[in-house]
Formats: structure tokens, C-alpha cells, sequence
């Protein structure tokens, strides 16, 4: 690869996000899809906090999302899509337990401290666990295991670009810097890392699809 | 390097926020338009998500959920905040998204308080006329500017007259200016048995001590 380390200026995650709302704004009702999920495991996991019934999590979450749709135009970009989308989970949560008389197995103290900025994954160590089926907990453990195995077949290089990028959160750019290498060289390296990952996740995919987990 | 894998690379760099122009909306248009694309996809945010929390590995791991939502949406108008943004949107055909997407954010898409706004204008108008009303009656008494209209205050202190009663001892303090005030505003007033303006204090009696 011949690209410097030293490219132009590139979008982090949450401006794809941006582009894709514009663009499903601007009629491309599909590329919401990409949004859903990329979102949906998150979603589903935030609702799952507040509601003991593993079929009503769902049942909020596909509410959410299309509350989230309905509202897109109104979505700026003054937060991170995915701290607008949790508010609209939130409240669609509630809203839907009001709605039927339920109560939220979590109080209002679970939600304390969430900002603009918060991400909720950076809070996940101290974030209760909603109450799982044996298959649910059964398949999360398999394909757990499955992309913690494949982590370490990997090459060191491969596995450290991927780290850096899903784990640290860091840009191409910085990325590029930590390694010493050309930032198309991250590139490809983080995408030969995805591609082994999957290539052992994906028969598992396969093989629980159509089961409700 | 197949055709296959350039689309997951794009698909790869798409999911990292690398993708802009061109290459962006042909990876949207890949992952959206190919099965096997939106399974990469999401694969891709499965490895990640369970890479930076393991207890997202048990949920939504296939595509129904998207699916169905999917499915909700085809029943679902445009995204519009109100009937301005509805206009504006179908000025804008689908074909002529530019390549990043930002057409969209290009017009001047009316703030969604907008409606907000002109009341907040109508608010601020009328009590800005509140004001100056107020201060021009402050600045126009202060100016002296109604020395037209008949005034107590301003009229030059006249000397009271001592009447007499019909009963001795008792003293009744007269205002000639103000009885003819008083005359004056009868008909408002009403008038008394004495003749007298009755809606208006009109006379004080003085008792000396000592009857």
C-alpha cells in the first residue's frame, strides 16, 4: 500500500449515522434498515432493563424504532443518533408500561447519570442484566465464546488493529499512528480481521436463524 | 480480490464511518439492495458489539428483527416534522440524493419550534406595546403634557372658607374649587337631599372641644 498515514480529514461512526438519517430522510427508506441494525442488539438490551416479558422487549423495541422514524426529520445532530435513540426507547418503554399497566422491573434510578455524551456501552459493567431465557443465555454464551476464539486465532496485527478500532474506539487515522502503517493498511487489516471473525460466527447465525433468541 | 469481498471492505470501512461520496452511496445501495451484504452487516456490528460487551452476543443475532421493522416501515410516510418539511421533502426526488447524502441538509429546513417562535414574536410585541403605553402615561403626566384636563392638584391652592352651619359651634370647611368640581359632575354623581353632589366627599365639619 502506497497511502500516507496522513489522509484527509475522515468521518467518525456517528457522521455515517448522520448520513444515513439524511438519507433516509431524502427518501431511502432502506438505509434506515442499516441503522436498525446496527442499533437493534443495543436497543433491545437497554428495554430489556425495564421489562421482564422477553416478547414485549421486542414488541417496544420495533416501537421504538419506528417512533424513531416517524421523528427522523427532527433528528439535527446535536447528540449521537444513538443517544437520541435511547431516549425514545426510554420513553416508548414507559409510555408502552403505563399503557398496559405494568410496572418497570427498574426503577428510575437505572437511568440516573445518562448525558448527551454517555455512551451506554461505557457503562455496561454497572448496568443491570434483564432476566434471559436459557436459550438466550445459551446462544449469547456460544457466540461469545465463539468471537473471543476467533480473537485469538487471529494475527497479532490483525488483532491489534481490530482491538483498536471496536474496543479503543480510536479513528483509521489514529489507528494508522499507534501501528505505523498506512491508514489503507488499517483498513484492510481491520477488514481481514472482521471477515475471519465471521467467517466462524456466521454458520452459528445460520444455524439459530428462525429461532427466537 | 473479488467483487464479494470489495463490497464487504466497503461494507467494513461503511460500518467505521470511513465511506464518503461515491463509495458511500454504493455501499448503502450494496448493503441495502443484497441479502447477503445486510447479513454482513450485520455480523460486522454483531462482532463489534459483542467485542465491547459480551451480553450483547444473545440478542437480535439474526435479521428478523430488522425484518419486521422493515416490514412496519413500507406502511409508513416519509419521515416529516410538519406539513413545511413535507413540502420541502418532495422537492427532493429520491435519485437526486447527492453522493454523501447531505442534500437534505442543504435547504432551510424550518426549526421544529417554529410555530413556537411566532408566538414567542406576538408575546414580545405586545408587551413591548405594554411598556411603551405605560411609559408614555409616566412621561406624559411628568412633561405636563395633559395640563388640559382639569386637575385638583395642579389648580392653585384656594383658600377654604369657613361657613357656618345653621347649628353654633359647628363649622364646615367650603372649597370653592371643588364645589364647582362637584357641581360640575353632578349628573355623575347624583345629588343629595341638600342639593349636594352625593357621590363625592363634599363637605368636613369641625368641632370645636369644648361644645
Amino acid at each position: 500500500m502506497s497511502s500516507s498515514p496522513i489522509n484527509p480529514p475522515e468521518l467518525s461512526s456517528n457522521d455515517s449515522d448522520m448520513l444515513l438519517v439524511h438519507r433516509t430522510v431524502a427518501g431511502d427508506q432502506k438505509a434506515y434498515g442499516l441503522l436498525v441494525i446496527k442499533y437493534q442488539r443495543r436497543i433491545q438490551r437497554l428495554i430489556g432493563r425495564m421489562v421482564r416479558d422477553v416478547d414485549l422487549v421486542e414488541d417496544i423495541a420495533q416501537e421504538t424504532f419506528i417512533r424513531a422514524y416517524r421523528a427522523l426529520a427532527q433528528f439535527r445532530g446535536d447528540a449521537q443518533f444513538y443517544t437520541w435513540l435511547y431516549r425514545i426507547a426510554v420513553n416508548t418503554a414507559k409510555k408502552m408500561l403505563l399503557d398496559m399497566k405494568r410496572d418497570p422491573t427498574i426503577s428510575e434510578a437505572a437511568f440516573r447519570g445518562s448525558s448527551e455524551d454517555d455512551d451506554e456501552t461505557s457503562r455496561l459493567d454497572n448496568e443491570l442484566i434483564a432476566p434471559e431465557t436459557p436459550e438466550t443465555i445459551y446462544a449469547a454464551k456460544e457466540i461469545a465464546e465463539t468471537v473471543n476464539a476467533a480473537m485469538l486465532a487471529l494475527p497479532e496485527e490483525l488483532r491489534q488493529a481490530v482491538t483498536l478500532r471496536e474496543i479503543e474506539g480510536l479513528s483509521y487515522e489514529e489507528i494508522a499512528v499507534a501501528m505505523n502503517c498506512p491508514i489503507g493498511t488499517v483498513r484492510s487489516r481491520i477488514f481481514r480481521a472482521r471477515e475471519a471473525i465471521s467467517a466462524r460466527v456466521k454458520p452459528m447465525l445460520e444455524n439459530q436463524s428462525g429461532k427466537r433468541w | 480480490m473479488d467483487m464479494l469481498n470489495i463490497t464487504a471492505e466497503q461494507l467494513s470501512a461503511l460500518s467505521d464511518g470511513q465511506l464518503q461520496g461515491d463509495a458511500f452511496v454504493q455501499a448503502v445501495m450494496s448493503a441495502c439492495a443484497d441479502e447477503g451484504a445486510l447479513e454482513t452487516w450485520n455480523t460486522y456490528h454483531l462482532i463489534g458489539d459483542v467485542l465491547r460487551a459480551q451480553d450483547l452476543s444473545g440478542r437480535g443475532g439474526e435479521l428478523a428483527f430488522a425484518r419486521r421493522v422493515q416490514a412496519r416501515l413500507q406502511i409508513e410516510p416519509l419521515p416529516v416534522s410538519n406539513a413545511e418539511n413535507a413540502t420541502y421533502l418532495i422537492a427532493v426526488p429520491a435519485d437526486s440524493v447527492r453522493a454523501d447524502g447531505v442534500n437534505a441538509i442543504k435547504f432551510n429546513k424550518p426549526a421544529a419550534n417554529d410555530a413556537q417562535m411566532r408566538w414567542k414574536l406576538v408575546a414580545g410585541v405586545a408587551s413591548f406595546a405594554a411598556v411603551a403605553a405605560i411609559g408614555w402615561n409616566l412621561v406624559g403626566g411628568g412633561l405636563g403634557l395633559s395640563n388640559n384636563a382639569p386637575s385638583l392638584a395642579q389648580a392653585p391652592a384656594s383658600e377654604p372658607v369657613l361657613q357656618t352651619s345653621g347649628q353654633p359651634g359647628q363649622y364646615m370647611l367650603r372649597d370653592p374649587r371643588l364645589d364647582e368640581l362637584l357641581a360640575a359632575h353632578r349628573q355623575a354623581g347624583g345629588t343629595s337631599a341638600l342639593q349636594m353632589p352625593s357621590g363625592f366627599l363634599r363637605s368636613a365639619t369641625f368641632e370645636p372641644t369644648g361644645r
